[in-house]
């Protein structure tokens, strides 16, 4: 038992009856770098977050140090000795440095904080890791990496001996991740044992000693030194091998025909995507792959108007097309968002009320008042359209099953003369038998000409989707797989940017 | 990293930037009349019990709150105060004694709707702006005929109080002690740290061990105590009170805060920037008397002023991010 710093031995968590972790086992080394991996929705941050007390685990045990313990609050982790860096920050950016590090734990000459004293003891911190940073300096006016900087040292200040990293590098630069990567490894040198958690396995092959792999909520792999290579990491976290067929293979059609969205060189002012050139023509459903961040999400709402590019050119039928919520969906493009709950309905209206949302200008109108008639006879063909079950036109879509709800937001479209319609993530959270019908929907929709745009990160449902797929990758358009047969782990190796030839992993 | 004025320096220059224009505005269109030492005075001391409940205000503020009750808060610990003076034989001491509990009460209430009830503050303050001013009009002193009457305060160690002492005002000199207590624990204890922290991000400031309830309460506890000093002070120099006592006056500390730089969204400004915030206020107002304008003006002119300088605030924001995030962009990692 001794040399484990922690672990984690038969660990289940269930949601409202849906297993999400299973007997999972997850062990850390004193002064190791130890990669946690897995699919979204594989349990990583499930298992993180009971490690860190937010959330009760229903079966098994934590050891800390050889001993066994109780985790269930967050003051009670930090009191271990473990700190949690989370991806959104949690820096107070009106305060300096010092400010930040020792917060509620200033140290105080008679009623007054000695500033003196704790600059100096943030400097002494600063120096023992080499931080870029000012103790006096205001969070405010650092950038991103500075600020996770900041909280790392955070961190770092109350002595703990375990750091949770969960997706540091991502609102990071390459230069800025490049010296997190130093700061990490000098971390390791110094005894300090660090869970990484990310998406990116460059970075994970570049650090690791150790990487665990979950799949669906259990175990899939322990990893060490040589065994970490991306063709292992890659088979561990699908549950296949590379070269495996049938369901999760498809050969793609060429992408031929009229084209009628045709976008040219779209680049975002923020530089979350760049170039972004690709063309979607009559009937066909174009999958976009990539990972969480790559700027998928963001092209498509440059596409449907709710946020401008800064440069490119959106062509929509051979025409120049300026897009706004409002003139987009006039030209005939419908939107889907990512975040179902809070952009793509209004939990409290009916689905009679939230078809009609989007579609006043084809009601009919009694003078200026809307005719409730239409407006019920239009809720009424969406959902037809959509087979929701059981089909009370008058319940609230909130109190509907998530599958149900992602149907509303889609017959709202349905009822229009579609040119395009934009699928953002078409069936997070969403039970099998609605997926099915999700995609059925959307071949529907090609065959009668439409065309669709689909983001997903879910790679069995963008190759079961999709009739060409392109992949982002860092803001970027890196690859498209048309003609021929795409895998999961194509996909995946091009989202990740190694290529499926071995070994030119950094 | 490049060179760049501090946001709080800048936001700071603003504002003074804001009131020397306008006391040079009204210099050369009031002349005489208005560029006197007896004027500054004056305009000090109209400033200065914005100034004094604007401590608390700010703090709430800070901690991304607002209260509206100040008003009616002030008319409530004069008319208590009125009742203790015309049925009691307490002494004056006690009396003022009396009013600052009732202060600090009247606060405590908010901050426990607030923070331990979870009512938005808004929603909060504004239904015991209206309780404060009920219960005030219940406690008035009536005539024979059941009709609110003006009550006097005329005790002379009252309404000394409201006098000056060589060119400044009783008043403006509490201000100052208020000012300077206000902004050495903002900036200097825990307690100050902590308003700021649960302003700018209450997930961190919880998760950093910080009571964020509890801070809230204290920061409605002490706009009552500023609040009951502001009673005090606008009383004696009044020397009476009426149950319509600061009617409308909420909107004065929270406008000196904002204009000061106070961000209404939390987490940032402090006590001096409001201080100067109720100096531009009260300049103003005197400066429409003096130029004999009509006084309706003056409201209008605060609040183009106070649209200004919240759409001000908001696109220096939305700049100060953008920097951040494109300092992040180019790996900026070196300090």
């Amino acid at each position: 038992m001794s040399g484990l710093l922690l672990e984690t031995r038969h660990i289940c968590k269930s949601f409202s009856g849906v297993p999400v972790l299973q007997d999972v086992h997850f062990d850390v080394r004193p002064g190791e770098i130890h990669a946690l991996m897995g699919e979204n929705g594989a349990g990583k941050s499930t298992l993180i977050k009971i490690i860190t007390g937010v959330y009760a685990k229903d079966q098994g045990e934590l050891i800390w140090d050889g001993k066994p313990v109780q985790i269930d609050s967050y003051q009670a982790c930090h009191a271990l000795g473990i700190s949690c860096i989370y991806q959104e920050l949690s820096i107070i950016p009106p305060l300096t440095v010092a400010q930040n590090v020792y917060l509620n734990r200033e140290p105080r000459k008679g009623p007054f904080i000695d500033y003196a004293t704790m600059e100096k003891m943030t400097q002494k911190l600063i120096d023992r890791y080499d931080f870029p940073l000012k103790p006096s300096a205001l969070t405010q006016d650092l950038g991103m990496g500075q600020r996770q900087l900041v909280e790392i040292l955070k961190g770092l200040s109350s002595d703990s001996k375990l750091l949770i990293m969960d997706e540091p590098t991502s609102s990071l630069s390459g230069k800025e991740a490049r010296s997190l990567f130093k700061i990490i490894n000098a971390l390791r040198d110094q005894g300090v044992s660090i869970i990484y958690i990310s998406h990116r396995l460059e970075e994970v092959y570049a650090l690791s000693d150790r990487v665990t792999i979950l799949r669906d909520g259990k175990n899939a792999a322990v990893l060490e030194g040589d065994q970490i290579t991306p063709k292992v990491v890659i088979e561990k976290m699908l549950g296949k091998a590379m070269e495996e067929t049938d369901e999760s293979s498809k050969l793609l059609r060429l992408g031929e025909g009229e084209v009628r969205l045709d976008v040219r060189g779209l680049t975002d002012a923020a530089g979350r995507y760049r170039d972004v050139s690709f063309q979607v023509h009559k009937g066909e459903i174009l999958g976009i792959g990539g990972l969480i961040g790559a700027g998928r999400s963001e092209v498509v709402r440059a596409i449907y108007g709710i946020d401008k590019a800064a440069e490119g050119q959106i062509v929509l039928d051979g025409r120049p097309f300026a897009p706004s919520p409002c003139s987009s969906i006039a030209a005939g493009i419908g939107f889907v968002p990512e975040d179902r709950r809070s952009q793509g309905f209004v939990p409290l209206l009916s689905t009679v009320s939230n078809v009609a949302l989007t579609n006043y200008d084809i009601i009919h109108k009694n003078g200026l008042a809307i005719s409730a008639v239409d407006e019920r006879e239009l809720g009424k063909r969406a959902i037809d359209k959509i087979d929701i079950r059981p089909s009370d036109p008058d319940k609230e879509v909130g109190l509907m099953s998530g599958g149900n709800q992602q149907k509303v937001v889609l017959g709202k479209w349905l009822v229009r003369d579609l040119k395009l319609l934009i699928v953002d993530e078409p069936t997070a959270g969403i039970d099998i038998g609605a997926k099915k019908e999700i995609y059925d929907i959307l071949d529907e929709l090609a065959s009668q000409g439409v065309s669709v745009i689909v983001v997903s990160s879910d790679l069995q449902e963008l190759i079961r989707v999709s009739h060409r797929i392109i992949v982002m990758r860092k803001g970027s358009v890196v690859r498209e797989f048309k003609g021929e047969v795409v895998t999961q782990a194509k996909i995946l190796a091009a989202s990740q940017g190694v290529e499926q030839s071995e070994g030119n992993a950094q | 990293m490049k060179t760049h004025v501090k946001q709080t320096t800048l936001r700071r220059l603003i504002s003074l930037v804001m009131l020397a224009i306008l006391v040079a505005l009204f210099g050369v269109l009031g002349g005489g009349s208005f560029l006197t030492p007896g004027n500054f005075s004056e305009i000090l001391r109209d400033a200065s019990v914005v100034g004094i409940i604007g401590v608390g205000v700010t703090y709430v503020i800070i901690t991304a709150g607002i209260d509206l009750s100040t008003g009616s808060m002030m008319a409530l610990v004069g008319m208590t105060m009125a009742n203790v003076y015309a049925y009691t034989a307490l002494p004056i001491w006690l009396m003022i004694v009396i009013g600052m509990v009732v202060g600090l009460v009247a606060g405590l209430i908010n901050g426990l709707i607030v923070a331990r009830l979870n009512v938005p503050e808004f929603i909060g303050t504004l239904a015991t702006m209206g309780v404060f001013r009920a219960v005030t009009y219940l406690i008035a002193i009536k005539d024979a005929h059941g009709v609110i009457q003006s009550q006097p305060l005329t005790v002379p160690e009252y309404t000394v109080l409201g006098t000056s002492v060589g060119p400044l005002f009783v008043v403006t000199i509490v201000m100052a002690l208020f000012i300077a207590a206000g902004q050495v624990v903002l900036k200097y204890t825990r307690f100050g740290t902590r308003l700021y922290a649960v302003g700018a991000n209450r997930k961190a400031a919880t998760l950093s061990g910080i009571d964020v309830a509890r801070t809230r309460v204290i920061a409605y506890v002490i706009v009552g105590l500023c609040v009951s000093v502001g009673a005090i002070f606008t009383t004696a120099r009044l020397q009476s009170t009426t149950a319509l006592l600061g009617s409308g006056f909420e909107f004065d500390p929270i406008a000196a805060a904002v204009v000061g730089g106070v961000s209404l969204a939390g987490g940032s400004g402090d006590i001096v920037g409001t201080l100067i915030g109720a100096v531009f206020m009260a300049t103003l107002e005197n400066g429409v008397l003096k130029l004999h304008m009509n006084t309706a003006y003056q409201y209008i002119i605060k609040g183009v002023v106070i649209v200004l300088v919240v759409m001000l605030d908001a696109l220096y924001k939305s700049r100060l991010e953008r920097a951040s995030r494109e300092r992040g962009a180019q790996g900026g990692a070196e300090a």
